[in-house]
């Protein structure tokens, strides 16, 4: 009976699978499991090589984007003047369009790995570092007090106290990390590599080897799922406690609007420094690398201004039509699923491949499935934007889910309070910080996600804008979208902020120290 | 590159063992001298679409002319144009429309050479429901990156169809959109969608657009006038190698798959697919100019219908845009 419920939801869905790929065989999209082990069987070779350099460069780019996303933490929380900064910088350099970065990094390593390994640790430094920026917060006050009143400071604090309550946090962010360093790699080989799991994607698609395609894909999937139990188990054996106290509140701080005002300026005045000083300092040839004031030239001055703006506002309205639907749609599965895991943690045998599986197959094999079978228009890209938003949120929920304070939950339950109960007035509470880093975190990732889909399935919008301007040597227009999705970002990110707050203050003010 | 195909003779050439076997094997001691490095950047990724860059690499074409040559393979996020105008690579590999607006961009590019004298642009559709002629385009459903509308445009006011009675579909570059039946035909390369198509099975029509009046030269070799002024002698001997390397892939286009597939054994390279994409581009890249005056060159009246072709993407050029003085070094005109 256990054998049947651990492995019967799972030889399920492999048995629809396999009908399914039966059902579209003339469609060329999808592969039987049958077909894709034996493909995997006769090309051994290629795959392990592939493998392995993909590997090898998501590693390096997964150790270097979590080590910068720890250290960034440290800083922000030793020296907490700096995290409005750190936060905002780490948040334009996480927004940053792939179509842009790619051929930049590409010129600025040349051949080699060095994009790869630099995609991947773009993907995921930004994941790790908002969760634990949460966790590194979650401290009961009073454990703050006693640090202090040893006479000790905050280097202390943050070792001996701080360090511990993120480390559940420090969990969620690498799991999210794994499948998200692996994609990088494999994106970071379209701008130009010699081999790698990319690569094989690229040439599958073109010759139209649907076997091929999908045996990368799963082996993407298998090394990803392998990675993300792994840090899981780690996890698990260092966090043995469940969290022994309700988190008492310190008095909550509101920023007032002249110093919120200041840091917007302060930040914006840091992005336009970098930007400017690192393309000249890379001595970056401006036809490709544009500096603020071409990007001015072009959008206030030049003869086609007006032509340029009207093409950026165009395709942001676009962007935005879908981008919002599946921005919550995503939020409401992923948080919906972590709850549903908690109340029947027996779906979790089927689910959590299943969910890991949708963030970890590269979107460029799964979106044509979708697009066939939901269609081009909006369903199909509202549905794809929602598969990438949906995972960080549920493991980050999944994590927050368990942060329930023990003893309030034994109190529940030896009031005989239902599942049901205690998921409402324990768990959900408890989950909400979490919940909201998930949603930030998500801002960025969803509009990743939009322009993606629009640059590979439905062709418009701010996606098809840089891929065409890229195509066309139009930097000046490349530079303004992805100024403009930056922004788009910043607002969204803004907007959060502010739902945020208002709830929190409610259910978790610790959070707003 | 070199660790990965250890036992090829062009690896065998570039290593020390090689340099020290050269005499033995009475070798032009020319090999053994000081070797410019120099990079070139490819617009794809490895296949036979370069097979003649690798012929050039494999015989040594480049290194007896003192150049050790690195091969840049491209993708779908590696545009040509940056790493020429920075210089990290000394040539590239771009099409005239792509030059053209580069060039517009402010980016100081000449085109040198021109492996595709006939676009490869084509309209691929399956057998059953055949796209013959252009004006068969109408009523039809068309999958394409909405990015290419110019080039349908230009197809259409060239032979007088009405685009309005076509509808775009935007699609990935795939065959699949076709073969599901979303789409009645596509816009892509002669030589590599409807090329997948065939070898998978699937019975199909091209409709290539060069002959009906598209006249843009593809595959170009690209240079910046700065090195075409300073580096002079490192682009003729680059091109002259290339020269000779695609005279020789002309020959035996299986020796040159074969060859190609041996070089690059992790680029997930189907045999099939490849010599038949070898043996397609062959009538894009020869004709009776080539024949005549040798590979990679073009003439007034090409470039004229060009620059009328090129007008109607939206681009005006002038003939500056063409630089045919290497290859006339080259073949020695």
């Amino acid at each position: 009976m256990t054998t049947m419920r651990r492995w019967g939801g799972p030889l399920i869905a492999v048995a629809v699978w396999e009908a399914l790929a039966h059902l579209f065989a003339g469609a060329f999209v999808l592969a039987a499991p049958s077909a894709i082990l034996l493909y995997l069987v006769d090309n051994a070779g290629l795959m392990t090589r592939a493998l392995g350099v993909t590997l090898t460069n998501a590693a390096a780019g997964f150790v270097l984007g979590n080590a910068a996303a720890i250290l960034l933490a440290g800083c922000a929380i030793a020296l907490p003047r700096s995290e409005i900064m750190i936060r905002a910088l780490a948040l334009v350099v996480f927004c940053l369009p792939l179509v842009a970065t790619g051929p930049v990094l590409r010129v600025l390593f040349g051949p080699g790995t060095g994009p790869q390994i630099t995609l991947a640790a773009l993907a995921v430094y930004y994941t790790t570092l908002i969760p634990l920026l949460v966790g590194l917060r979650a401290v009961p006050s009073d454990w703050l007090d006693l640090v202090r009143s040893y006479g000790r400071g905050r280097m202390t604090a943050l070792l001996r106290v701080r360090a511990m309550a993120a480390l559940p946090y420090l969990v969620a962010g690498l799991q999210i990390a794994a499948p998200a360093a692996f994609l990088g790699a494999m994106v970071g080989e379209f701008t130009g590599a010699e081999r790698g799991m990319g690569v094989l994607t690229i040439r599958a698609m073109r010759d139209m080897n649907v076997e091929m395609t999908w045996a990368l894909a799963t082996l993407a999937t298998v090394v990803a799922v392998a990675a993300y139990l792994v840090i899981g188990w780690v996890g698990q054996a260092i966090l043995t406690e469940e969290p022994p106290v309700i988190l008492a509140a310190p008095a909550a701080t509101r920023r007032k609007p002249a110093m919120a005002f200041a840091i917007l300026v302060l930040s914006t005045a840091a992005v336009l420094a970098l930007w400017w000083g690192g393309l000249e300092a890379l001595n970056l040839s401006s036809f490709f690398a544009k500096r603020p004031d071409d990007l001015l030239d072009a959008l206030a001055f030049a003869p086609d201004a007006a032509q340029t703006r009207a093409a950026l506002i165009q395709a942001t309205e676009e962007t935005l039509v879908y981008l919002f639907p599946g921005y919550l749609a995503g939020l409401a599965a992923g948080a919906g699923l972590a709850m549903a895991l908690v109340l029947a943690p027996m779906l979790a045998n089927t689910a959590m491949p299943l969910a890991i599986a949708l963030r970890s197959v590269p979107i460029i094999t799964t979106a044509p499935l979708v697009v066939l079978i939901l269609g081009r228009g909006a369903v199909g890209t509202v549905t794809l934007i929602a598969i990438m938003v949906f995972f960080p949120t549920l493991i980050a929920c999944l994590h927050g889910l368990r942060q329930a304070p023990g003893r309030a939950t034994d109190v529940m339950r030896s009031y005989a309070a239902s599942p049901v109960a205690i998921l409402r007035h324990v768990r959900i509470p408890a989950m909400l910080p979490a919940f909201f880093a998930a949603a930030r975190i998500n801002v960025p990732a969803s509009i990743l996600a939009v322009t993606v889909v629009e640059w590979l399935a439905t062709g418009n919008g701010l996606g098809a804008l840089m891929a065409l301007s890229a195509s066309l040597s139009d930097y000046d227009m490349l530079w303004s979208a992805v100024v403009l999705t930056t922004l788009l970002a910043v607002a969204g990110y803004g907007l959060v902020g502010l739902v945020e707050r208002r709830v929190l203050s409610t259910y978790a003010p610790e959070q707003l120290a | 590159m070199k660790a990965s195909a250890p036992f090829t003779r062009r690896s065998l050439l570039a290593t020390g063992a090689g340099a020290l076997g050269a005499a033995s094997l009475g070798l032009s001691p020319r090999m053994v001298h000081a070797q410019t490095n120099v990079n070139f950047q490819l617009s794809w990724l490895h296949s036979t679409q370069f097979a003649g860059s690798y012929i050039a690499q494999d015989r040594g074409f480049w290194t007896e002319r003192g150049l050790s040559v690195s091969l840049q393979p491209g993708g779908p996020n590696a545009p040509v144009e940056p790493p020429v105008v920075s210089g990290t690579a000394l040539m590239g590999i771009s099409a005239a429309d792509y030059t053209a607006a580069a060039v517009a961009e402010g980016a100081p590019f000449k085109i040198i050479g021109v492996a595709m004298q006939n676009n490869p642009f084509a309209i691929a559709s399956l057998t059953a429901n055949p796209v013959n002629q252009p004006s068969d385009l109408e009523g039809k459903r068309i999958g394409m990156a909405l990015a290419n509308t110019p080039v349908l445009q230009a197809l259409c006011t060239i032979n007088d169809v009405d685009i309005d009675a076509i509808e775009i579909v935007p699609t990935q570059y795939s065959p699949q959109p076709l073969v599901a039946g979303e789409v009645d035909c596509l816009l892509c390369w002669a030589t590599d969608l409807p090329v997948a198509m065939t070898v998978q099975g699937v019975d199909n029509t091209t409709m290539l657009m060069a002959d009906h009046g598209y006249a843009v030269h593809s595959q170009t070799y690209i240079v910046t006038e700065d090195s075409l002024a300073n580096r002079r002698e490192d682009i003729v001997a680059l091109m002259a190698g290339e020269v000779a390397g695609w005279e020789t892939y002309r020959e035996d286009t299986a020796a040159a798959t074969d060859l190609t597939l041996e070089m690059f054994p992790d680029a997930g390279l189907d045999r099939e697919t490849q010599l038949l994409q070898a043996e397609r581009q062959v009538p894009l890249m020869f004709s009776e100019l080539t024949d005549n005056n040798g590979f990679g060159w073009w003439t007034d009246q090409t470039v004229a219908a060009n620059i009328e072709t090129l007008a109607l993407l939206g681009r005006e050029v002038s003939s500056d845009l063409w630089d045919r003085s290497i290859l006339e070094e080259v073949h020695g005109v």
